[in-house]
């Protein structure tokens, strides 16, 4: 059917230049309804529960709110003014190191894997499924689990480390470890599915480009530096996006594992969020609400940053 | 980057050893997760790690189903829904408006996509406050729906099936037009037919982000146990049994079984359409 | 269509930003037993937070009521995991939700409650009855009566306890029965355990970083957390954290932990309770209501022995913080038949039979005076002296505004400031003072907030 379809429109002549312009103005309207009615499920969905809450986002931070947080009376900028303090300063940074470490990891990580299972060896296949399970655990669930790994009173993990003469540190109670215990449980989900997108991105590699490369003397490193890494971009590319959207947005692996602590070491963006308005009772939703819109703005400038001048270096 | 000749005898060992160890370190939580479920509570508590001991039992999975203070038949069951119409919405929804932004020839197109770009980057913890208000002053705070109905629609679904569409060619669209064919029919018998991976691999993707979401759950959840999911019920578990990781341990294993079977079934169809659409 | 209903939601939310709480529900009379008869069967919702062990004992007592009231009441248990999101979720409930008809809340949600307008006070069903009170403990009654008016009924009363690994103990030439009593005979006690050879056990001492803990440390000083005698006298409006006292309590922490006497843990009481069950720590802080826990989690493994809560100072003269949680029968949006069946379940879950099997299966200290001296209690008691420590301890206790606690609207967030001391302190080496003054000025701000957000 397609096929014929191809050959039809250089049979007809081309209609004349008056009559179609008419008709353009009609087709126009026609197929803006059309449209319209496509767009509508999707536009009303988007705009009811995303583009409409951001408004009320920007209303409720400047409410205050009485003792069931419902907005009261106006407060002006002060919810943002009490964004300006050490304590949020030190939740974005942390926000931006747990970032980078989830972005880093889970993108070092499967293509370490990705690269050694992309040979031709018996096993590969069975390999690579069994490294994509971690894409399976949900925060909650991988939490648990990866808490069970580091408790003090029966971490498999401490005891492994024991063998080899390591002492084990404070992973949820330290200083410093927290932070990278839960960046690391969120590494580790995404690992999954980073791995499956890279290995199908260096499936996708010709080898001739291999070969030819080969016979000009590369190897190694400066092989997979120089030829491999542009030619998978694409694939790199969407793994940093998709990662830095989910770490951004992590909260249950926070809430389960440190729940925000020690000291607050552990406190992201979206945990900050959920700890205003929902946690211990609390309901300061305007504080909340205000932290939401910076979020949203961190989440603006890195997908520019992404796109803009990541996407530049992108070798399609 | 699969080399025709295959890697020498010294690659191929080191290749072993490496994966290994990598197993060691990111599958020993999978196994802990299956077999800690099996394991006696006593074992667990114990170094070496318990998993080992050959103390096997399956105690704590009928335990963790038959227990009734989280009950999780009926949080299996709101977790399935869940799944199943944000996957179901999400395709439809995404496929509709994708095709209005590549096929249909409008002055709306433009501010439609940019509006469409925009809500992708709004992270959804940034609104979840007036959502949760909305949801609640609408009356819809104990029904089912109100754990799906901000996730019907997305932008990032609407983006993959774009990038997809595009690789169908235009001349296609015309033809069929000027044979009379209308939009609904060309999208059916053509569009459709031809962005099949990137479908499928948004609906394998929307499947698994809808039955793995967490706060949102946890914010309607939190004042009616009947509308708990899986993901609460195993938070709530943690609560209640936090000093029995046998059962924890099977519960989020019986959690795991429909997800893990996608994972594992699914991915060649995952890869395909974010291949296909985003990748490319 | 889209306009029309984000038009509506925003009439709503500008609706529900007038409908401030009413304290109507908190004056009306409570309905009498008439108010079941001519009804179907009436469901009931009961939110509570009892985990593991406790829980299995609330559910049998639900059960046995439910079979009582067969074709009249129908109580049905909803575990709300913790105290803290109990009341995250109440307070969520209020704006547009279920309400549940029952709540079982934690002694410092009580200002809260009564702040809500929610709620009717259990004082009303007592009039009306004629309920006799007598039987409660009156320093229990104590904490949940504000203005001469009993609001809820005290349910699980607790206090903490000092938690003891007897055979650990045995091994380092300790004594058991003699529990230390002071942060410096904790110390003395966990070196000697440490240089036990051959013992399992790695630390000497481990508590959870939870805030209960230091408050009850600042009871069992004899002082006031808050002011306006811990908001008994009035509506408090600061705390009082940077106290010698307490910097002395974390100053002592810290060096535990810095020479590995003790288990650096979290705030999260769980791992706490898996640090002590495990063998792990031979010294624990933990509330009475974990003891039936924690004699089935140590399943025979090793002995459990008890002792008072420890003092900072010797002779340091209050007492620990009457405390625990306590059921609030929820006025909000409930018809006479809905109140009315609440109070049933309140009262058999306060009677004294239930009571004694209340306290054997948990810990929890009987509120019933006559569970005491029932001779199953009693034998019960005879064979497990660990559960009479928590019966001398609170007879030795004081009733006094130190011994009440810190009653304000915000208690759980100051709970929260005060986990982030300890943690500071213990966990990350600052500076105790420091981090108190700091939790101290955070408390304060917070306090400040919800009494003007009350105030309009």
């Amino acid at each position: 059917m397609a096929a014929g379809l191809d050959e039809r429109p250089d049979t007809r002549p081309a209609p004349p230049a008056a009559p179609a312009r008419r008709r353009d103005l009609g087709r126009d309207v026609r197929e803006s309804g059309a449209a319209l009615a496509f767009l509508l499920p999707a536009l009303a969905g988007l705009g009811i529960f995303v583009v409409f809450p951001l408004f009320q986002a920007v209303y409720l931070a400047t409410r205050g709110s009485d003792i069931l947080g419902n907005p009261t009376r106006s407060v002006g900028l002060a919810n943002f003014a009490a964004l300006l303090t050490p304590e949020f300063g030190r939740i974005v940074a942390q926000t931006a190191g747990f970032t980078a470490m989830v972005v880093l990891g889970g993108l070092v990580v499967p293509l370490a894997l990705a690269v050694p299972l992309a040979q031709r060896l018996p096993g590969m296949k069975t390999i690579r499924t069994l490294f994509s399970l971690p894409f399976a655990y949900s925060a909650s669930g991988a939490s648990v689990v990866w808490l069970i790994m580091v408790d003090p009173s029966m971490s498999p993990v401490n005891w492994a480390l024991g063998l080899v003469g390591i002492g084990s540190p404070d992973w949820t109670t330290g200083s410093g470890w927290p932070l990278v215990v839960v960046a690391w449980i969120t590494m580790w989900m995404v690992s999954g599915f980073n791995l499956l997108v890279l290995a199908a991105g260096l499936a996708a590699v010709d080898e001739d480009v291999i070969e030819a490369a080969r016979i000009d003397g590369a190897t190694g490193w400066r092989m997979f530096r120089s030829i491999v890494l542009p030619m998978i971009s694409p694939s790199v590319f969407f793994v940093v996006v998709t990662t830095t959207l989910t770490a951004l947005q992590a909260l249950g692996q926070i809430q389960v594992t440190t729940d925000g602590g020690p000291n607050g070491s552990t406190e992201t963006l979206v945990f900050s969020i959920y700890h205003q308005a929902f946690e211990n009772g609390s309901s300061n939703y305007g504080l909340a609400s205000a932290q939401g819109l910076v979020l949203l703005a961190v989440g603006v400038v890195i997908a520019a940053i992404q796109f803009g001048v990541v996407e530049r270096r992108v070798h399609y | 980057m699969a080399t025709a000749t295959g890697p020498s005898r010294p690659t191929t060992v080191a290749t072993y050893v490496w994966l290994a160890v990598a197993a060691v370190v990111l599958l020993f939580p999978v196994l802990l997760t299956v077999v800690g479920g099996f394991t006696q509570a006593s074992a667990l508590v114990h170094r070496p790690p318990g998993v080992f001991s050959g103390r096997y039992t399956v105690e704590s999975y009928v335990h963790a189903w038959q227990q009734e203070v989280v009950p999780l038949l009926p949080a299996f069951v709101n977790s399935l829904f869940v799944g199943l119409v944000i996957m179901a919405a999400q395709v439809l929804t995404s496929l509709l408006a994708a095709y209005a932004l590549v096929f249909v020839r409008t002055p709306l197109r433009g501010p439609a996509f940019g509006l469409v770009l925009a809500t992708i980057m709004v992270p959804y913890e940034a609104i979840v406050v007036p959502n949760a208000l909305f949801v609640r002053s609408a009356g819809l705070g104990d029904s089912r729906w109100s754990l799906v109905l901000p996730f019907l629609a997305t932008g990032f679904g609407i983006f993959l099936v774009r990038q997809g569409m595009r690789q169908v060619p235009v001349e296609l669209h015309q033809a069929a037009q000027l044979d009379g064919c209308g939009h609904l029919r060309f999208l059916i018998s053509i569009v459709v037919p031809a962005v099949r991976p990137t479908l499928t691999a948004l609906a394998v993707y929307s499947f698994l982000q809808g039955w793995n979401m967490y706060f949102w759950p946890l914010i309607v959840s939190s004042t009616n146990n009947s509308l708990n999911t899986l993901q609460t019920a195993v938070f709530a578990l943690q609560s209640n049994e936090g000093t029995q990781p046998g059962l924890l341990l099977a519960g989020i294993t019986i959690t795991l079984v429909p997800t893990a079977l996608l994972v594992v079934l699914g991915q060649r169809w995952l890869v395909r359409g974010f291949t296909a659409g985003a990748v490319k | 269509m889209a306009a029309v209903a984000l038009g509506t939601a925003m009439a709503l939310a500008a609706c529900s930003s007038a409908a401030s709480p009413t304290p109507s529900t908190t004056t009306a009379t409570a309905p009498g037993a008439d108010a079941l008869n001519g009804q179907p069967e009436v469901d009931i919702t009961f939110w509570h937070a009892m985990t593991g062990a406790n829980g299995d004992a609330l559910t049998k007592l639900v059960d046995e009521f439910n079979q009582q009231h067969a074709g009249k009441i129908k109580a049905t248990l909803a575990f709300k995991n913790t105290y803290d999101d109990t009341v995250s979720a109440y307070k969520t409930a209020l704006k547009g939700g279920q309400l549940p008809d029952l709540v079982q809340v934690y002694d410092i949600g009580t200002r809260f409650m009564i702040d809500s307008g929610s709620v009717l006070p259990v004082q009303a069903f007592v009039d009306k009855d004629g309920y006799a009170t007598s039987d409660i403990q009156p320093n229990i009654a104590g904490y949940y009566t504000v203005d001469k008016k009993l609001y809820s009924m005290p349910f699980n009363t607790s206090m903490p306890l000092m938690y003891i690994n007897a055979d650990a103990f045995r091994k380092a030439g300790l004594d058991p029965a003699r529990p230390p009593t002071t942060l410096d005979e904790i110390r003395a006690d966990a070196v000697k355990i440490k240089a036990t050879s051959g013992e399992t056990v790695q630390f000497g001492f481990g508590a959870s970083l939870y805030g209960w803990f230091l408050e009850q440390f600042t009871a069992n000083s004899a002082a006031t957390l808050c002011d306006a005698d811990n908001g008994r006298t009035g509506r408090a409006s600061t705390v009082n954290l940077a106290t010698d006292a307490n910097t002395k309590l974390l100053s002592w922490w810290q060096g535990m932990v810095r020479d590995g006497l003790a288990l650096k843990l979290d705030s999260d009481t769980k791992n706490g309770d898996n640090a002590f069950t495990s063998g792990t720590v031979a010294m624990t802080l933990e509330s009475t209501g974990s003891l039936g826990g924690f004699v089935k989690a140590a399943g025979g493994r090793f002995g459990i022995a008890t002792g008072a809560y420890p003092k900072i100072s010797t002779g340091d003269a209050g007492g620990p913080i009457i405390g625990g949680a306590s059921l609030w029968i929820v006025g909000q949006g409930k018809d006479a038949a809905h109140e009315r069946a609440s109070w049933e379940l309140t009262t058999f879950l306060a009677a004294k039979q239930q009571q004694v099997s209340w306290h054997t299966a948990t810990g929890y200290f009987p509120i019933s005076k006559g569970a005491l001296t029932d001779p199953s209690d009693q034998q019960w008691v005879a064979q497990r002296p660990q559960f009479a420590t928590a019966i001398t301890q609170l007879q030795n206790t004081p009733s006094n505004t130190a011994t009440q606690g810190c009653s304000v609207g915000v208690m759980p967030q100051v709970r929260k400031d005060v986990e982030g001391a300890m943690q500071a302190a213990v966990l990350q080496g600052q500076d105790p003072k420091a981090a108190l003054t700091a939790a101290q000025t955070k408390a304060n701000g917070e306090i400040a907030a919800y009494n003007q957000a009350l105030g309009g």
